[in-house]
């Protein structure tokens, strides 16, 4: 593999704010570190661009040991989530600055930078200062930047935090095509699961320090691996009970009066606590009086909002349980204060132990 | 750059901008001016005589005695100033880097010595350096020879120099390091740049500004020192301060004293300007532009 972290740990004065992270990356990769703030993805990059060294473990770039190694003599790039543009130079001296460090003759210099310029709409700010700049044309020039040097690998420290919507989007599209077109890994960190999605070929799962799981994203979607990925990643419908009967192929947990089949019983005995989780998307509608799955659940529609292509539908069981179902907008659905079943297949059904043992150290 | 000077038509405006002019009237302007005055007039047998003439300048720029006096202290200032400078950088820096929680409390130590007068100072270090001081007390006890070239030389003046304002440029360098994102170093490594050429893209221009602060309030007051060459500086250290106290003092020739006074202003204003004409405010980060 083109990149290796074997067991990194990082630890800050009392807390492990990276905790025995293995990871594998091939040279063509998209790597997404998905997870909430805190949960140590910053710490991560740094390790790898050798701003920090690990407390435990080895960092290895293409073949190479680079644990010991000195930032400057990596080969890689790192776009930080606070821009850092040097302030007191231009557009073009701040894209200038990592081919001057590798003494590059000045036309190639030239042409490099009006490339990173024109991929980056950059062109006519050339001449202005950071501080005369927009917040997303800033992080523009911070990604020129990461990208000028074709680097071995490029680090992405939330890079379209600041952008709106819009041009969010289309940079996703640019920076996949980037990467593409360099053949270089580009390893992407955000809290955001649209994000990750829309452009990784895998994503790892960062929580409390730990890489809960790292997979293709569709793999990832569908099957999370562990209770955090299944609330962090897509939305979903959560449940909390007991396991009242399971075998080999199904399970049925009792949750607060509910009673939900799942197929597959996630390694659980009954009367242990799981976690159930079912996505909004799997959640069908059906008229008042419809029995059919093996879930099914009459409710009242207490809210429906547009997401566009879809719609949300809050739904309210006669217990006062909230659910919501995503449904595509395709002629009439329900209406507010209509009686419908909720129902979902079983194998919709994720299953996962309240307390699993991660052995974290925070 | 700057653009005109708008000035707003709140009345606010008037009362934040108004008290700091009349102070700056009062205090500064008022003074210089009857320095200037004072500078065109004669002094005779104590009493100040009001004709008009330029010859205090004319003594000044012949006599002399005050242009050696001038130049060494230009040479003295410089080398001061370098030196508080070189000095102060690693340890502001040292405070910075590795003073963790004990930062503030570092910082604050750089003031103690303002809590003491600048003549208890500057008596104390004539203690340490003089023929029976600490020094060459030790040395001479030991039987050896004691150090002359620290015994009311230049050198000995250029001692308690540094030692008077050192603290002034650590502290400003400090608050010039404590403005400054370290992490830029961080950016600067990412993208190529060993520590020693990270330190000379980086930190050096955007700390400039800071280091030239620290210098001229180093550099300003070594010109017109007058107590440090009293009692350190020996025969041949007068200093062209202490040449211009005494015009104030036991000669009674003021209005002297005045232009030696002028001279040395506008020499002081001539260095400022020739150091920010030489450095592009935007070159060290200066963000007061705003954005234009
Ligand atoms: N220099 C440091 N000293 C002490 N603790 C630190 C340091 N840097 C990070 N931490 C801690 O390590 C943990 C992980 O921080 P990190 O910055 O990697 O999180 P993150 O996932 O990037 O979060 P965000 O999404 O908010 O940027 C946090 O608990 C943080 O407080
Ligand atoms: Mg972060």
């Amino acid at each position: 593999m083109y990149i290796s972290l074997q067991g990194i740990s990082k630890q800050y004065a009392s807390v492990w704010a990276i905790d025995r992270v293995n990871m594998a990356i091939a040279k063509q990769e998209f790597v997404s570190l998905l997870g909430p703030s805190g949960s140590g993805k910053t710490t991560l990059l740094r390790v790898i661009a050798g701003l920090e060294k690990p407390t435990e473990g080895r960092v290895l770039i293409d073949g190479q040991d680079v644990t010991e190694l000195p930032p400057h003599k990596r080969g890689v790039a790192m776009v930080f989530q606070e821009f850092l543009l040097f302030p007191h130079r231009t557009v073009r001296e701040n894209l200038a600055f990592p081919l001057r460090m590798m003494k590059m003759p000045k036309a190639e210099m030239d042409e490099r930078i009006d490339w990173a310029l024109g991929i980056l709409s950059l062109q006519g700010l050339d001449g202005r200062y950071p501080n005369q700049l927009s917040g997303g044309q800033q992080q523009r020039v911070a990604l020129g930047r990461g990208l000028v040097g074709r680097p071995k690998v490029l680090l992405l420290d939330e890079p379209l935090a600041n952008l709106d919507r819009e041009l969010r989007q289309e940079m996703e599209v640019e920076i996949r095509r980037y990467q593409m077109k360099l053949g270089i890994p580009f390893i992407y960190v955000t809290h955001n699961q649209e994000e990750a999605l829309s452009m990784s070929d895998r994503i790892a799962v960062v929580n409390k320090g730990h890489v809960e799981d790292f997979a293709e994203r569709t793999t990832l979607y569908d099957k999370p691996k562990t209770a955090f990925i299944a609330q962090f990643v897509g939305r979903s419908n959560k449940f909390e009970g007991k396991v009242t009967a399971a075998d080999g192929g199904s399970c049925t947990i009792d949750a607060g009066g509910l009673s939900l089949t799942a197929s597959g019983n996630g390694g659980l005995k009954p009367g242990d606590a799981a976690f159930a989780f079912v996505k909004n998307e799997k959640v069908a509608l059906a008229p008042e009086g419809f029995v059919g799955e093996d879930n099914s659940l009459p409710c009242t529609v207490r809210d429906v909002i547009l997401r566009g292509a879809y719609a949300e539908y809050l739904l309210e069981t006669s217990d006062g349980l909230g659910l919501v179902a995503s449904r595509p907008r395709s002629g009439e659905g329900p209406s507010i204060g209509h009686a419908v079943v909720a129902h979902w297949a079983s194998g919709d059904v994720d299953l996962y132990p309240v307390k699993p043992d991660l052995g974290l150290r925070r | 750059m700057i653009g005109g000077l708008r000035i707003s038509r709140d009345p606010r405006a008037w009362i934040f901008l108004g008290v700091p002019s009349v102070f700056l009237v009062l205090l500064f302007v008022l003074p210089l001016v009857s320095m200037i005055v004072l500078s065109f007039w004669r002094t005779e047998n104590y009493h100040i005589i009001q004709d008009w003439n330029v010859d205090n300048y004319y003594v000044i720029a012949t006599a002399g005695a005050y242009v050696t006096f001038l130049i060494r202290s230009l040479v003295m200032a410089v080398i001061v100033s370098a030196l508080c400078v070189a000095i102060a950088w690693p340890v502001a820096y040292g405070v910075i880097v590795y003073g963790g929680r004990y930062k503030l409390l570092l910082s604050l130590g750089f003031a103690i010595p303002f809590l003491t007068g600048e003549v208890l100072r500057v008596i104390a270090l004539q203690g340490l350096l003089g023929p029976l001081g600490l020094f060459n007390g030790v040395l001479m006890a030991l039987g050896a020879a004691p150090l002359r070239f620290i015994m009311y030389t230049n050198f000995a003046s250029a001692i308690g120099l540094v030692y008077l304002y050192l603290p002034i440029v650590v502290t400003v360098i400090y608050l010039s390091l404590l403005n400054f994102d370290m992490r830029l170093i961080d950016a600067a490594r990412i993208f190529g740049a060993g520590p020693f050429r990270g330190f000379i893209e980086v930190t050096w221009p955007l700390n400039l500004f800071g280091t030239l602060i620290g210098f001229a309030l180093c550099f300003v007051p070594c010109l017109s020192a007058t107590l440090v060459p009293r009692f350190l500086g020996g025969p041949s250290g007068t200093l062209y301060g202490m040449a211009l106290a005494q015009q104030f003092g036991e000669s009674g020739t003021w209005a002297l004293g005045a232009a030696m006074g002028v001279v040395l202003f506008l020499l002081s204003i001539a260095g400022v300007l020739l150091v920010f004409r030489f450095v592009d405010l935007r070159r060290s980060g200066f963000t007061g532009f705003g954005r234009s």
